[in-house]
């Protein structure tokens, strides 16, 4: 500052002084615009160099704006109707449903309706029959583009069309079109599945609604490189290309009634005696015909589709029967199923070895309710079965992801007390970005091989890059097992069973908060007491075709489920294994196989997921499995990521010129799920518009018509920065500063003249 | 000194409040130099390409107006940070040259301050990022509310509409929206 007084002698010293401050204002504005840049630069930088994995950068925000909240609810007397009947026969050791949708339409328009729904992931999906008034059309298997072509063609021509595609192993699409005004149209599907056994138990399963998935925001790229080895690849960087496909509307419990009625009716027909039928979710009447045989239907008739239904049934007698052996002929071929439990080591001779157990726990917003309620109570159980001489860590995620400890622990008291309190003050929020925890938790830092690796995995499941987890799995797993615990009432089955079959581990479900302890003692079972491991089937006579080509471990209580195509139903099957340290093997003659059916469908399913499995390993291009999956989809009639039924009325029943609204029809929210958790704040509720599509072209004029009554569904965002607010803010300050300084400078010089 | 000091803690502030401001407009900038980069890429492999490696957004396009020479590489999305970077595709319309219309929105400041010298009947050349080029002619404008676009999306024609907040030279944000409306006169590849 003393440059100031010093500079008096100039001869013009108040136009020096203005130059000297410009010049020091240029300069520093430069300086800022400098740093401003630099800023930049570095926010920016990392990319120059983007390898590592940001997957903290991702902001809740982002997982928020999903498609979800764009669509609006279709909370309006406007929509189209729906009702599902879900009839079930089980026989054996199969069971075929058939789902029957109900499309009404009680508008004045032609409408086409589009309806997601869920479907066990093991189901078989071979029939569509549209009934129209009294005509029922079957549909056809195609591929899928040539479906998609078919039914788009019917759909424009006015005639009723109905096309099933696959969207996920669990997850399928109706779209029905040309419902006229007034007009109810069936849709059914038929699917082979085959019945669930653990241990004494057999169950059966039927999701009844699709939980919304998360869908990570493309951060992450990933690269696949052209197989030729010329080291040129394409960067890949949607983790759900399809997410609008899944994503249907869904409906906030707390302000609508919930829609989609839906009646089931299970005709059980076990083979054996029957002990307890139970139904878990839901309040059911059973009637006994005779004692091998149940027909269980809702108590109360139609039930809102917002939970899984699942059905128990055990044995009259005390033990299950361990060996089942089922058959069936189609064509020139002879379609084989076995079920086989075996036997579970003696505890006594088998020291359980130390465990290092890694506990995985879903934090994110689709957990809120009671499914956290349920997953931490299961980890508390888990926490208080470990043994002194385990080590343990817990991880927590949503979209983000906290370890409790740098590195696995000894599980002693302080430990187990810290981990313990660290999980009951966890809260449901947030998005699921699940493919950095289960890396996190496949990262094996102790590597000490005397201890056996298990990753227990807790979530819903609610994702929708399923593939992403999968490859994970798949190039990370090593030495450790994956087991996967499903949480709340519709988890995502798909992603556990297949995530638990890469993993090696098994899968656990857990639907309500009673099942926790009986279901984590079962897992515990699993946990504890060694695997039935190096399985290989042997078919003395036979040429077989055996799925899945590889058999998994079997873990305690579990059979052991093979599927294969013969050429002659002749000789015996050998199973050989180790239970623990002990070789064991059984010998099943195929004689004395039950006519079963289904089976083909069955077998041709398993093999489709083990072409997916291959796939997924990379130990097979995407051209043969895919090639693979095409030609047992089409032989067996099956629909797959690559086939769709497709149904066409051939008599056209919209009238020419009559306009088409297209209506996706809104999904429950699960229950004990919590909308505002998951999607955020609840919209604003406004009467939906249906999405028209016209389909003729005749109705340009009226299609360009302003519409200022109703609120559209397009919102303009906010396009104005303050940029030039704040520079024209800027500018007036410097301006300001510019005349005080002049003015003061003005000041001394007045009272050094006096 | 202590009377300087005031002056200077106010230059200070300007001078933060400017750089501040020019930063949006440097930002603005910078992007859009990354994104014609990115956008070359994915037009030349047809793949997505993002501009630096944590964008939560994708060059989808680029539009050009070559009377007046101004253009654009149009992002996905129009979170506030994709719209900071270049004008934003609004997610529920269509791609351009899609049947149905296509918005594309901006900054009037930044990557949409040449919208007002688009006039009726101007060619829009639109770039898609698998590199397929579609032209469009302006035919209308209208300025409306941000909450009533009258935006079809189920038109039957293919349709593009250019949109910022209006008037333009306003500093304070409001809610009338100009909408530049075009029709596609041309495809190719």
């Amino acid at each position: 500052m003393d440059t100031y007084d010093t500079a008096d002698s100039d001869a013009h010293p108040i136009l020096g002084r203005l130059i000297k401050i410009g010049l020091f204002l240029l300069a520093q504005g430069i300086a800022v615009l400098l740093v401003s840049l630099v800023a930049l630069l570095v926010s920016f930088g990392t990319s120059w160099s983007a390898t590592a994995v940001q997957a903290s950068l991702l902001q809740p925000g982002d997982a928020k704006s999903g498609s979800l909240l764009l669509k609006e609810d279709g909370a309006t007397t406007e929509a189209i109707r729906l009702g599902t009947d879900i009839d079930i026969t089980v026989s054996g050791p199969t069971l075929r449903a058939r789902v029957t949708q109900v499309f009404r339409n009680p508008t004045k328009d032609w409408v086409e309706a589009t309806y997601v729904y869920p479907l066990p992931s093991g189901g078989a999906v071979d029939t569509l029959k549209m009934v129209v008034g009294d005509r029922v059309i079957v549909g056809d298997i195609k591929e899928r583009q040539q479906a998609r072509v078919i039914y788009e063609q019917a759909r424009r021509a006015g005639q009723k069309a109905a096309l099933t595609e696959q969207e996920r192993p669990n997850i399928f699409t109706n779209s029905v079109a040309n419902i006229g005004p007034g007009e109810t149209v069936l849709v059914q599907i038929e699917y082979q599945e085959p019945v669930h056994q653990s241990g004494s138990e057999y169950s059966l399963r039927l999701p009844l609604v699709v939980g919304p998935r998360y869908n990570p925001a493309p951060i992450v790229q990933s690269v696949d490189f052209r197989k030729d080895g010329s080291g040129w690849g394409a960067t890949n960087s949607e983790p759900v290309p399809d997410r609008d496909r899944i994503s249907p509307p869904v409906l906030d419990a707390a302000r609508n009634a919930p829609v989609n009625p839906t009646s089931i009716t299970v005709r059980l027909k076990a083979g054996f005696a029957l002990g307890e039928v139970r139904s878990h979710h839901h309040n059911v009447k059973v009637e006994s015909p005779d004692n091998a045989t149940r027909i269980v239907s809702l108590a109360e008739g139609a039930v809102p589709a917002d939970r899984d239904f699942e059905l128990t049934w055990k044995p009259a007698a005390e033990k299950a029967p361990s060996v089942g052996l089922f058959r069936e002929r189609v064509g020139d071929a002879d379609y084989l199923l076995a079920f086989v439990t075996p036997p579970s080591a003696e505890q006594a001779t088998q020291r359980p070895l130390p465990r290092e157990v890694v506990f995985v726990i879903d934090n994110s917003g689709s957990m809120g309710g009671t499914s956290i309620v349920q997953a931490k109570a299961s980890l508390t159980y888990a926490l208080s079965r470990l043994q002194p001489n385990d080590r343990f860590n817990v991880i927590r995620f949503d979209d983000t992801m906290d370890l409790l400890f740098p590195a696995s622990v000894p599980a002693d008291a302080t430990h187990v007390g810290e981990a313990t309190s660290f999980v009951s003050a966890l809260q449901a929020r947030g998005g699921t970005e699940m493919v950095p925890a289960m890396r996190a938790a496949l990262t094996d830092k102790l590597g000490d091989t005397s201890m056996v690796r298990q990753v227990v995995f807790l979530t819903d499941g609610a994702i929708g890059n399923e593939q992403q987890l999968f490859e994970t799995i798949t190039a990370m797993r090593g030495r450790s097992r994956v087991f996967m615990v499903g949480i709340g009432s519709a988890p995502n089955t798909y992603l556990m069973t297949r995530a638990a079959e890469l993993g090696r581990g098994a899968f656990t479900r857990i639907g309500s908060v009673e099942q926790v302890e009986e279901r984590m003692r079962g897992l515990f079972a699993k946990l504890e007491n060694p695997a039935v491991t190096g399985l290989s089937a042997k078919f003395s006579e036979a040429k077989a075709d055996v799925t899945p080509a590889i058999i998994p471990d079997v873990y305690r209580d579990e059979p052991l489920v093979l599927a294969a195509r013969l050429d002659k139903l002749a000789g015996s099957l050998e199973i050989k294994g180790r239970v623990g340290d002990r070789p064991w093997s059984v010998t099943l003659p195929l004689q004395n196989a039950a006519e079963g059916k289904g089976l083909s469908k069955l077998w041709a399913k398993r093999k489709i997921g083990d072409a997916e499995v291959t796939r997924t390993m990379r130990e097979m291009t995407p051209e043969d499995s895919d090639k693979a999956i095409l030609a047992l989809a089409l032989d067996h009639q099956i629909v797959t990521r690559l086939t769709s039924l497709v149904a066409v009325d051939k008599t056209p029943s919209r009238p020419e010129g009559e306009p088409l609204k297209l209506s996706e029809l809104p999904l429950n929210l699960p229950a004990g799920w919590d909308f505002e958790k998951v999607f955020g704040e609840r919209p604003h509720l406004t009467p939906t518009q249906l999405r028209e599509r016209h389909a003729d072209a005749r109705n340009q004029p009226t299609a360009r018509r302003p519409t200022p009554a109703t609120p559209d569904a397009i919102r303009l965002p906010k396009t104005a920065t303050s940029a030039e607010l704040k520079m024209i803010g800027g500018f007036i300050l410097i301006v300001l500063a510019l005349i005080l300084f002049v003015f003061n400078r003005r000041q001394p010089l007045l009272t050094d003249a006096a | 000194m202590p009377r300087f000091i005031s002056p200077l803690v106010l230059a200070l502030i300007g001078l933060i409040l400017f750089g501040d401001g020019a930063y949006i407009h440097a930002k603005a900038w910078l992007a859009q130099v990354l994104l014609e980069r990115a956008f070359d890429r994915s037009a030349a492999t047809g793949e997505v390409v993002k501009p630096w490696s944590w964008a939560d957004t994708w060059p989808v396009a680029r539009i050009e107006v070559k009377r007046i020479g101004a253009g654009a590489i149009v992002l996905e999305g129009t979170s506030g940070q994709a719209l900071a970077f270049g004008p934003g595709h609004i997610h529920q319309t269509v791609d351009a040259g899609e049947r149905g219309i296509a918005v594309y929105a901006a900054h009037r400041d930044t990557h949409f301050r040449f919208l007002r010298n688009v006039a009726i009947g101007d060619v829009i050349d639109v770039t898609r990022r698998d590199g397929k080029h579609f032209r469009y002619r302006a035919d209308s404008s209208t300025v409306v509310r941000f909450d009533e676009s009258g935006i079809d999306p189920a038109t039957q024609d293919v349709e593009l509409v250019l949109t910022t907040c209006w008037p333009f030279d306003a500093v304070t944000p409001g809610p009338e929206r100009y909408v530049l409306h075009a029709t596609l006169i041309e495809a190719g590849e």
